[in-house]
C-alpha cells in the first residue's frame, strides 16, 4: 500500500520538493548575507547598545533598501502550504474517481477504509514533512526581520513556526474532500482554494486578535514633546489598535483628533501640550510579542481540527458508500 | 460450509437499490449456482451495472440482500474481497503505470496474487511488461484487467460491458482467455452485455434484466425447452394475458406466440417451433414496464 501511495503520488511529491529545494537555494543565497549584514551592522542598533545614532540610521536604511523586499516576497509564500496540500490532496479520490479506477481499486483485498487509511496517513505526512521544512526554512530566514520589524503579520505569522504545516494540513484534507464531493481534480482544487482563503481569512482577522484578551497601555503625553509616539515602544509587538482617550477614559474617534489638533493650533500651542493640558492620554491595545507560540499553538490547533473533521467526514463517507 | 458454497455463488433476496429518488433495482431475487458462466442481459439503464456492484461490493443495497459464497460483500472485508474479481466497464486501469506496476499493484493488494500466472498470461498474448497501460489498445488493456482479476485466483468473477469497447477479433480473443480460465478453475462468471449473440457459445446461465427488475432468469438450456414459438391464424383476441403466453406478435395474416408452456400440445391450428436465445431474450425485453418504476439510466449514474 505504502509502495502504491508513492507510485501514485510521486509526481506532485517530486514537484514539491523540487520547488522547496529551489525555495531553500534562494533563501540561503538571500539569506546569508542578509544574516550577516543584520550581525553587523544592526544588531547593536536594535538592542540600544550601539553608540552612534546616524550610523544606526542610515545602516537600517542601506539594510531596509537591500532586504526590504523580502517582506513582500514572504507574503506571497502563503500560498506554498496550500498548493502542497491541496496539490497531494485533491487528486487523492478525484483522480480515481475520474477515472474509474476506483472500481480497480476498491475490488482488490484490501478494504476500501483502509485503503484511504493508509493513503492519508501517508500523504498527510509528506505535508506535514514539506510544510515543515517549508516553515523552518523561512523561520531562519527570518530571524533578523522578526527582531527588527517583529513577526505578526502576513509575512511573518503566518509563514513560520507551527502554522504552515496546519495550514497545508487543511489544504490536503480540503482538496480530499473536494475531490470526494466534485469527482474532478481541476474543481476540487478550485473549490478548495476558495474554502482556504475564506476560512483563512476569518480566522486571522476575527478569531486571532481575540486568542487571548489584548493588553491596553495607556500613557500620558509629554507635554511640550515634538511627536507623539506610537506602539508600546516594542516593535516586535502585535499592535491592534491605538488612539486617544480623554480625561474621562472615554476613546476619540479619528474626527475628533482632527478637531484637536485645531483646538491646539487657535490655543496657540503644540499639539501634544494641549493634550497634555487637556488630560488627554494614548492608549494602545496591543498583544506582546511573547505570546507568539501561544497564538501559533492556538492558531495551529484550529487548523488541525478542521483537518480532523474534514478527513472523518471523508472516510465516513467512503465506508458508508457500501454499508 | 462448502456444500452450501459449492450450491450457489450469489443469491439475492428482494434487493433494491435508489440512488437519491430513482430506482435503479427493484425487488431483485436472484440465485446463480456455483460453477456457472451467467449472462446478464438488458437494455442500456436496466441496472445492470447497478447489479454488478452490488455483487461486489462497491455499492451497498438500500434493501435486501446479496450473498456472494455466503458473505455480503458489502462488508468489504478483506477475505471477502479476495474471492472476488471485478472488471469494471471499460476495463480502467491505472493508465500511467506500465503493466509490471499494475502487477506489482494486484500482489500488493491481494492475499492470493499470482503474478506468475499473469505474466504468462500477458506474455502468451504478447503484452509487454514495460508498457504503460494507457499506450495499450483497448483490446490489450482489457486483456491486462482480466489477467489482474484473474491473478487474484476468484472464485466468482464478475464483467461488466467486458466486450462493449472491442473489436470483433478482440472479442474473441478475450473470451478464449476467459473461457480457457474457467476451464482451469472452475471460476464463477457473471458477465453483463446488452449484444445477446455472442454470449450463447460461452454462457449456460441467463440473467434478463429490465426496468430494474429480473424479468428472466435461469439455465439456458431449461429455459430454451421451457419456452417455444406457436405459430397460427391470426387472431383478435388479447392473448398477453393468458399466464403462459409472453409475447404475441401479429402479422398480416399470422400471429406469433412467444410461450412458456413446458412443451404441452398446443391448440389445433398452432404450429410450435424452438425458439432461439436472442429471440427469447427480446421476448422479455418487450414486456412493458410495471407501472410506477421510474429508473435510473445506469450509464449516466456514476457511484454515488
Amino acid at each position: 500500500m505504502i509502495w502504491l501511495t508513492w507510485r501514485q503520488h510521486r509526481g506532485e511529491a517530486l514537484t514539491a520538493v523540487t520547488v522547496l529545494a529551489v525555495l531553500s537555494a534562494i533563501m540561503v543565497a538571500v539569506g546569508l548575507p542578509m544574516h550577516a549584514s543584520f550581525n553587523h551592522d544592526i544588531v547593536q542598533c536594535i538592542d540600544g547598545s550601539a553608540v552612534d545614532r546616524e550610523v544606526c540610521s542610515t545602516n537600517l536604511a542601506v539594510f531596509q533598501k537591500s532586504y526590504g523586499f523580502a517582506t513582500g516576497i514572504l507574503t506571497l509564500l502563503n500560498v506554498l502550504p496550500f498548493l502542497a496540500g491541496a496539490l497531494i490532496g485533491a487528486p487523492l479520490l478525484a483522480r480515481e474517481l475520474e477515472s474509474g479506477t476506483w472500481q480497480l481499486a476498491w475490488t482488490q483485498a484490501v478494504p476500501r477504509v483502509r485503503w484511504l487509511v493508509v493513503k492519508v496517513v501517508a500523504l498527510v505526512t509528506l505535508t506535514v514533512v514539506l510544510a515543515g521544512a517549508f516553515a523552518a526554512l523561512i523561520t531562519w530566514f527570518r530571524q533578523p526581520l522578526d527582531a527588527m520589524y517583529g513577526r505578526n503579520g502576513l509575512d511573518g505569522f503566518d509563514v513560520e513556526g507551527l502554522v504552515p504545516m496546519a495550514y497545508g494540513l487543511f489544504a490536503f484534507a480540503l482538496g480530499t474532500a473536494a475531490g470526494a464531493v466534485l469527482r474532478r481534480s481541476i474543481p476540487a482544487l478550485t473549490l478548495s482554494l476558495l474554502a482556504f482563503v475564506a476560512v483563512r481569512v476569518t480566522v486571522e482577522t476575527v478569531l486571532r486578535p481575540r486568542f487571548q484578551a489584548p493588553l491596553t497601555l495607556v500613557e500620558n503625553i509629554e507635554a511640550g514633546s515634538r511627536g507623539i509616539a506610537i506602539g508600546t515602544g516594542n516593535r516586535t509587538d502585535w499592535t491592534l489598535d491605538e488612539g486617544f482617550a480623554d480625561a474621562s477614559g472615554q476613546r476619540l474617534a479619528r474626527t475628533d483628533i482632527n478637531s484637536l489638533d485645531d483646538a491646539a493650533r487657535d490655543a496657540g500651542v503644540n499639539l501634544a501640550t494641549y493634550m497634555h493640558d487637556h488630560g488627554i492620554q494614548r492608549w494602545v491595545d496591543y498583544h506582546p510579542a511573547g505570546r507568539f507560540w501561544n497564538f501559533q499553538y492556538i492558531e495551529a490547533g484550529i487548523f488541525a481540527a478542521l483537518t480532523a473533521i474534514l478527513l472523518s467526514a471523508v472516510i465516513w463517507r467512503i465506508k458508508r458508500r457500501a454499508l | 460450509m462448502t456444500t452450501v458454497e459449492a450450491d450457489h455463488a450469489v443469491r439475492t433476496a428482494g434487493l433494491d437499490k435508489r440512488y437519491r429518488r430513482t430506482w435503479a433495482l427493484r425487488d431483485c431475487t436472484l440465485t446463480l449456482p456455483a460453477g456457472r458462466v451467467a449472462a446478464l442481459v438488458g437494455p442500456n439503464g436496466a441496472g445492470k451495472t447497478t447489479l454488478l456492484r452490488l455483487l461486489v461490493g462497491l455499492l451497498a443495497p438500500t434493501r435486501g440482500s446479496v450473498e456472494v459464497f455466503g458473505q455480503s460483500p458489502a462488508t468489504n472485508t478483506a477475505t471477502a474481497l479476495s474471492r472476488i474479481g471485478y472488471v469494471a466497464q471499460d476495463h480502467p486501469l491505472y493508465r500511467r503505470f506500465n503493466v509490471a506496476d499494475l502487477l506489482r499493484f494486484g500482489h500488493a493488494c491481494n492475499l492470493r496474487f499470482d503474478r506468475g500466472l499473469a505474466e504468462r498470461r500477458l506474455a502468451a498474448l504478447g503484452i509487454p511488461l514495460h508498457r504503460k497501460a494507457g499506450t495499450l489498445s483497448s483490446g490489450q488493456q482489457a486483456q491486462v484487467a482480466l489477467a489482474l482479476a484473474l491473478a487474484k485466483r476468484p472464485d466468482l468473477l464478475v464483467l461488466d460491458e467486458p466486450l462493449a469497447s472491442l473489436d470483433p477479433l478482440a472479442r474473441r480473443e478475450f473470451l478464449q482467455v476467459l473461457m480457457g480460465a474457467v476451464a482451469a478453475d472452475g471460476v464463477t462468471v457473471v458477465f453483463s452485455s446488452h449484444v445477446i449473440g455472442e454470449l450463447e457459445r460461452v454462457c449456460d446461465y441467463l440473467v434478463v434484466l429490465n426496468h430494474g427488475r429480473i424479468a428472466l432468469s435461469g439455465d439456458i438450456e431449461s429455459l430454451l425447452a421451457d419456452h417455444r414459438l406457436l405459430v397460427g391464424p391470426r387472431t383478435a383476441n388479447n392473448l398477453d394475458h393468458t399466464p403462459s403466453v409472453i409475447e404475441a406478435t401479429h402479422a398480416d395474416r399470422h400471429t406469433t406466440l412467444l410461450v412458456r408452456d413446458g412443451g404441452i400440445p398446443p391448440a389445433p391450428g398452432w404450429q410450435p417451433q424452438a425458439v432461439g436465445l436472442e429471440e427469447l431474450v427480446l421476448g422479455y425485453l418487450r414486456l412493458p414496464a410495471p407501472d410506477g418504476t421510474g429508473l435510473a439510466a445506469e450509464d449516466s449514474e456514476d457511484a454515488a
